[in-house]
């Protein structure tokens, strides 16, 4: 008997010591291992569609970015009454190397980067039908191309561009340490990027980017760079062919669940995923908001001149919580898309280009003015009203306000910005401290030091 | 299969009888009076006794048994050797001296005497009456060289201990739980940013003892898992003897140590519209907004927000148990209920809790028995530090403003949203189920020889409900509810063999070889709902649009071996060895297993013929250890390249979430610890000193990486920390004549951390900015611009160059300019307790005095809180020394509306925290027993006990000891952090 038991003790030992060895191996049950992500064409068409929620992150497209753009280049036009120092002090143009949302942007714009980047290193595996796979490398072009422009539109100071990383990092124990590339060498990089683009991907594709997104964002990048011609081929194109006609009323435009009839990009938001800042910062309370703290002055109205009570852009305002806060319209659904590329601009890119060039490509600027104008309600522009590129910035500012475009136009159009010289080192961000203690040797942006 | 059973049943009980001898005695004090309810055991055997009303005793013991120990509470327990005679007078002395008392080990135990470990040691009676929800606090200040505290002042708040400072920079930095020999999960499960702490699961009322594995040779047995330190707890037991009940009640009232004065509506007022002008904003229409257009000229609205915040709260506890046994069965049954209302309103706890511990002889070679223990905790939370609708943010509303309007509604136009909304129509409420058991057996093969099985299980289940009204702050979506269910189990089989034997006279070994395989799992779902028919329909199933949910699972498992020898001559040399090796899924496939080795010696200096019998140094032990010890808590999968999973208009997606690195492993320390201890005095004064050296390898990190390259953190072990400290315990029997005894326990620690080195040449890792770790400094040192004052010109704010020319020590009022310098540690290099009980009579007095010293905290508040009125924020008053005209010298910049001046992150917000604090102080008295006896008790207590009532610090803010809970706590930074509750509880202890 004794000894039975202590055989049965000695099993039970011995069991213990031999079964449990071989469970050591466990995988984890959220997460892929990189090999098999890139490794198939279906998971390279997941890390697409991740390349867009990572665009669309807050910190980014999903609404900080354009608002550190109106903030930067308020000029006047708008408040920050907020309580965050970060987008304070980008307001005041008093912005410390540590500002988060700078970090936060340059970090997730860089994200996309190297996302799109591992895309284009793995097309090999996308092999189901060669227009996949252009389907597949030309979001992956704009993506990156979006990424580039607008971290070299905040970052490039002087031929001082930001760092180009064109292939994907997989191995991070390399050296990351990398100089500032010329300004020049990260635009050409955008622009060649959009012209393969424009190429490779195909007229629809859904709400994910297509060749008029492409094309549209050339438009606009080369009217950033003074390349008015093909700024303005870029816009006629998309004008003529994309397919994409403005809203019935101007409010239709905002605010959409799925992509408008003139959205030619937008970053895509729903209840259950996607993030909307511009609704935290410039929406009320009741709207989802933190009661407005980017609040519009009644400076901005000036823009209107006389023109306020037919313009429904004049009236396009909501009421905050707080009696006398003006809040923009554009931004009052909680879930609502993003629009980052509307078809207006190109009306308004064909016209100005159109203006520096002395030319009626498509449409006169008048004609191409009025056809915005008039969706708007505002008074139509006669024959011999004066058109000249002041009447654009305003048509512009009119238009696109709150949508991120203040920095740049006012910029593009040499205009100080709240007593700032245009090309005033307080208008560029600086490379944040994070990167400079990190990326030893990269160069700070003057001002900053 | 339940006939093998049976047989295995049969086999146990069917073991053979041996012979008995009887012998009996009695049990006195040093003054001759008879201890009753004394425990006497035979050595080597389960036979045991208590002492009856006359202190004499009985026991049946197996013949061969070579002596019998007998102990008491209070007393030194005694061993005496058993000769041919029956009856043996038994006299017990005071336990002064500690030298003997059971320490437990880790797969065992042993005497103090023994020892070649640091070990610290606590038994209930330093826990019992400490009137805090949670274990772990009531040892604060108690053991040398460990630190105890409490995030800040909720009573949820998470439990920092540190043992010997931090071993680790990233890893985890928590010690090692073991309750009655089974690992506890300790993982926080709160979904709401501010840790949670897991063990408040866990009644103080249940806990023996507790021992605390300091060194290397103590806590290598636990491996892979023992670099921060190992605390095992063990609960209560019955002991032979009758049924003795007890019962205890108390009840107390909190309020917060200490509060910060703000200014009133007329300073606001006067400061702000001076803040105005200097911005050329007119100011009038914000204040009329703020005071909700009452007269603010007047202070018609004057409010205190403190008051608003903070309240009375309340303690209740009872708990009640019932111990005992025979020769053959020891049982104890409990239950405790605690009932917490803190000092911050909204937040509350309440735990019940039971525990059976049952232990049976089935035979003379084969024992069982059950530990369970249950307990549900109910939480009522409030928000982290960091958000809006947390309580202690309301300090940063204007006093013009009506916490709440005529009808009683919260006043919605407040600067920052109004808690109280958050408060009166939202909810956040926690549930913790715990059950912790374990089924043991141990055979006794020969005297010497035995073999233990130990199967224990550990689940702890946190669930979470938030519900934010349509009323609530931020609320667009007809309501919000969240709901969280968080499962986490673990099961551990431990399977060890003790060889325990002397070899010949003066010569005994001691062995103990094992194997134990760990498995723990963790299950989460979650899922969030919007738009809420009613308000009072709160549950997620009302929502009538789900908008998230999730489900996880991820696991890890240990599988390890170990081995300890202890080899003793002539019971005063001692030289010990240990080995583990700990395989385990968390670390890469190359480098699965780590082996952790150990050893020390002792010397007992004393037995030596050229000093025993010396009265004046009657015992001195010297010992020296050196092991290898791991720390495992680095996550389930921190060596992959992981893709995570995303979705962007609805449709999956995935992403890089992980860079990976293939060579990622624990992280390693080797420590060493020499000790000297010592009894001097006819042991009226007796203590320990120690050094140590912990030298920490392969530090685990999340290095920071450009963000350029796509990922902003890696996980690398990489560079050395090291700890180097001293101990010093010193117990005094200061006073004992004339029926009053008073007895002093101190101790003082220091401890030194220094980053060796780091990786890439040493190159500085700068962690969120204003935190370093540099080779040469302390780990997460303040980093920051240094602050310079006031330009007395202008009021602008100044900081120090620190550059590296010549123009280090000028100013600049651009931070950007400013270069940042190493300002201080985040935490203490000194702690110090000091505990004295006085008995005379029934009477006893006990208070435990804590300090600490050389810790800065940075203030992340201090912006908003103390920044010449940058924001409509109410300030701390000292900010009525601003500057206003040229040539005043003051430290507090030019107010400015809206204008960054002064408000940069820099030393202006760091401040020492050093501190002294009467951690706990109890009163009690024991009415004369023979009142008792006659009504049918043997003891009654009644007590009074003060937590936190004194404390002594320069520290401006709430409390030296709060900290910001919504990031890493080792950054020593506060942020609208809530002060400790200051708590009176007066009970009542009843034993039949």
């Amino acid at each position: 008997m004794n000894q039975l038991s202590k055989l049965l003790f000695l099993g039970l030992f011995s069991l213990a010591l031999t079964n449990c060895e071989d469970r050591l191996e466990i995988d984890p049950a959220q997460s892929l291992d990189a090999d098999t992500a890139l490794g198939t064409e279906a998971n390279i068409n997941t890390v697409l569609v991740g390349t867009y929620a990572e665009a669309g992150r807050n910190d980014a497209y999903g609404g900080l970015y354009q608002m550190m753009v109106d903030l930067l280049g308020a000029n006047g036009n708008v408040t920050w009454g907020g309580t965050f120092f970060d987008p304070g002090d980008i307001f005041n143009k008093a912005i410390l190397v540590t500002n988060g949302f700078v970090a936060g942007f340059w970090n997730t714009e860089y994200a996309v980067v190297n996302q799109a980047n591992l895309i284009l290193d793995n097309l090999d595996v996308v092999d189901s039908s060669p227009g996949e796979r252009d389907r597949v490398e030309g979001e992956a072009r704009f993506l990156r191309a979006l990424a580039y422009f607008d971290l070299n539109r905040m970052f490039s100071s002087g031929d001082l561009g930001v760092p180009l990383r064109t292939e994907g990092l997989v191995d991070y124990s390399a050296d990351l340490t990398i100089d500032r590339a010329s300004t020049s060498a990260v635009y050409s990089l955008v622009v060649s990027d959009l012209e393969q683009a424009i190429e490779l991907l195909p007229e629809t594709n859904g709400v994910f980017a297509d060749r008029y997104s492409a094309q549209a964002l050339l438009a606009r990048v080369q009217l950033h760079l003074g390349n008015n011609e093909a700024a303005l081929a870029a816009a006629d194109n998309v004008i003529e062919n994309s397919g994409r006609t403005l809203t019935p009323t101007y409010a239709d435009a905002f605010n959409n669940d799925a992509n408008s009839t003139e959205d030619l990009f937008a970053i895509q938001v729903t209840s259950q995923d996607g993030e909307n800042d511009l609704i935290v910062h410039y929406a009320s309370e009741a709207n989802g908001g933190r009661r407005g703290d980017v609040r519009i002055n009644d400076a901005y109205l000036d823009v209107f001149g006389s023109d306020t009570t037919d313009d429904a852009r004049a009236n396009f305002f909501v009421e905050g919580e707080v009696a006398g806060r003006r809040l923009t319209g554009k931004y009052t659904n909680q879930f609502g898309n993003i629009s980052l590329i509307r078809l207006a601009e190109m009306y308004l890119i064909r016209a100005e280009a159109n203006l520096r060039l002395d030319s009626e490509v498509g449409a006169s600027p008048r004609e191409d003015l009025n056809t915005i104008r008039g969706r708007a309600g505002a008074e139509l522009l006669e024959e011999d009203d004066d058109i000249d590129l002041t009447f654009i910035l305003n048509e512009r500012l009119r238009e696109l306000a709150f949508e991120g475009f203040f920095l740049h136009d006012y910029r593009r159009f040499g205009v100080e910005i709240d007593g700032f010289d245009p090309d005033d080192d307080a208008l560029v961000f600086p490379i944040p401290q994070s990167e400079t203690d990190t990326n030893m040797g990269i160069l700070q942006n003057p001002g900053y030091n | 299969m339940k006939r093998i059973l049976t047989t295995v049943l049969l086999l146990f009980v069917g073991l053979s009888i041996y012979a008995q001898q009887v012998i009996n005695g009695t049990v006195t004090d040093d003054e001759g009076i008879p201890l009753i309810g004394a425990t006497v055991l035979g050595v080597g055997t389960t036979s045991g006794t208590v002492t009856d009303l006359d202190g004499t005793f009985s026991l049946s013991l197996r013949e061969g048994t070579e002596a019998i120990t007998v102990s008491y509470t209070g007393f030194q327990t005694q061993e005496v050797p058993l000769t041919n005679a029956t009856s043996y007078d038994i006299v017990l002395s005071s336990a002064s001296e500690v030298l003997d008392e059971v320490v437990v080990i880790g797969y065992g135990s042993t005497s103090k005497r023994f020892l070649t470990d640091n070990v610290a040691k606590l038994s209930s009676d330093d826990i019992d009456k400490v009137p805090v929800p949670n274990f772990q606090s009531t040892f604060a200040g108690k053991a040398a060289g460990v630190r105890v505290s409490q995030t800040n002042g909720k009573v949820d708040a998470g439990i920092n201990i540190r043992v010997r400072g931090a071993a680790s920079i990233s890893a985890g930095s928590d010690p090692l739980y073991v309750l009655d020999g089974v690992p506890l999960i300790n993982q926080n499960e709160s979904q709401n940013g501010a840790p949670l702490n897991p063990l408040l699961s866990l009644s103080p009322t249940e806990i023996e003892s507790i021992d605390i594995l300091k060194d290397a040779s103590s806590a290598a047995i636990y491996g892979a898992r023992g670099a921060n330190g190992v605390v095992l707890i063990t609960t209560k037991r019955g002991k032979v003897g009758k049924a003795v009940m007890r019962l205890n009640l108390s009840g107390g009232v909190s309020e917060p140590t200490n509060t910060v004065e703000w200014l009133n509506t007329e300073e606001y007022v006067e400061l702000f519209t001076e803040a105005g002008n200097n911005s050329g904003i007119d100011v009038t229409a914000d204040f009329d907004r703020l005071s909700n257009g009452t007269d603010w000229r007047n202070s018609e609205v004057d409010t205190d927000w403190n008051d608003v915040v903070f309240r009375t709260g309340q303690q209740n506890n009872a708990d009640f148990n019932i111990s005992g046994g025979d020769e053959k069965t020891v049982y104890y049954l409990g239950g405790a209920y605690n009932d917490t209302e803190g000092i911050i309103i909204g937040n509350d706890l309440n735990r019940a809790s039971a525990r059976t511990n049952l232990r049976h002889n089935f035979s003379d070679k084969f024992t069982g028995g059950l530990n369970l223990g249950y307990s549900k905790t109910t939480i009522n939370r409030v928000a982290n530090d960091n958000s809006f609708t947390t309580p202690l943010q309301a300090i940063a509303q204007s006093p013009l403003s009506p916490p709440r309007l005529e009808n009683g509604e919260p006043f919605a136009g407040t600067e920052y949203a109004n808690f109280l909304l958050a408060l009166d129509y939202g909810s956040y409420e926690t549930r913790i189920r715990r059950l912790t058991g374990k089924a043991y057996g141990e055979y006794r093969f020969t005297s010497w020889l035995s073999f233990n099985s130990d199967f224990g299980y550990d689940m702890s289940n946190t669930t979470e409900d938030q519900f934010n009204g349509s009323r609530t702050p931020f609320q667009s979506t007809n309501g919000d509810a969240y709901s969280s269910n968080a499962l986490q189990e673990s099961y551990v089989w431990a399977n060890y063999a003790t060889f325990d034997r002397e070899l010949s006279p003066g010569h005994d070994l001691n062995v103990v070889v094992g194997t134990e395989f760990t498995e723990a799992q963790r299950n989460f779902n979650s899922v969030s709902g919007i738009q809420f028919p009613s308000d009072d329909l709160q549950t997620i199933s009302s929502a009538a649009e789900i908008t998230a949910g999730s489900g996880s699972f991820t696991a890890y498992n240990f599988m390890s071996y170990f081995a300890r020898a202890q080899y003793v001559l002539n019971s005063r040399y001692f030289i010990k060895g240990s080995i583990r090796s700990d395989g385990s899924s968390r670390f890469g496939a190359d480098r699965r297993f780590g082996t952790f080795p150990a050893g020390s010696v002792g010397w007992i200096v004393s037995e030596e013929s050229f000093l025993k019998g010396n009265r004046t140094l009657s015992f001195l032990k010297a010992r020296v250890s050196y092991g290898l010890l791991g720390n495992s808590e680095i996550g389930n999968f921190p060596s992959r390249n992981l893709f995570g999973t995303t979705s962007y208009n609805q449709r999956p997606g995935i992403e890089p979430i992980q860079p990976g690195n293939s060579t990622l492993t624990w992280e390693t320390t080797k420590q060493l610890d020499l000790g000297l201890e010592f009894s001097l005095f006819d042991s009226r004064l007796s203590g320990e000193i120690d050094y140590y050296r912990k030298l920490t390898d392969g530090l685990l990190f999340s290095t920071p990486l450009p963000g350029s390259s796509g990922a902003t953190s890696i996980n690398q072990n990489v560079g050395e920390l090291e700890n180097t400290g001293v101990e010093l315990i010193l117990n005094g029997d200061i006073v004992n004549s004339g029926g009053v005894r008073w007895n002093a326990s101190f101790n003082i620690a220091r401890n030194n951390v220094e980053i060796i080195s780091l990786p890439n040449d040493n190159m500085d890792i700068v962690v969120a900015g204003n935190n370093i770790n540099r080779a040469g400094e302390p780990v997460l040192a303040h980093y920051l611009p240094e602050y310079a004052g006031v330009d007395p010109a202008n009021g602008d704010a100044l900081y120090y160059i620190n550059g590296d020319g010549e123009d280090a020590r000028e100013t600049t009022n651009d931070p950007n300019a400013a270069n940042r310098i190493v300002a201080g540690q985040p935490f203490p290099d000194v702690t110090a307790g000091l505990t004295n009980t006085v008995a005379y009579g029934g009477i006893t007095l006990t208070f435990t005095f804590q300090g600490e010293w050389g810790t800065s905290l940075y203030n992340a508040g201090g912006r908003f809180q103390s920044a010449n009125a940058r924001f409509f924020d109410n300030q701390t008053v000292d900010q009525l020394d601003r500057w206003q005209n040229p040539g005043d010298i003051t430290d507090v910049p030019q107010a400015r509306l809206f204008t960054s001046n002064g408000t940069a992150a820099s030393t202006r917000y760091l401040e020492k925290a050093d501190f002294i604090r009467l951690r706990n102080i109890t009163l009690s008295y024991d009415l004369p027993r023979d009142w008792m006896e006659r009504i049918g008790l043997t003891n009654t207590q009644l007590y009074l006990s003060g937590l936190n009532l004194l404390t002594f610090t320069d520290y401006s803010g709430y409390d030296p000891e709060s900290r910001y809970d919504a990031v890493d706590l080792g950054r020593g930074q506060v942020f609208y952090s809530a002060p400790a509750a200051r708590t009176v509880s007066f009970g009542l202890n009843l034993t039949f």
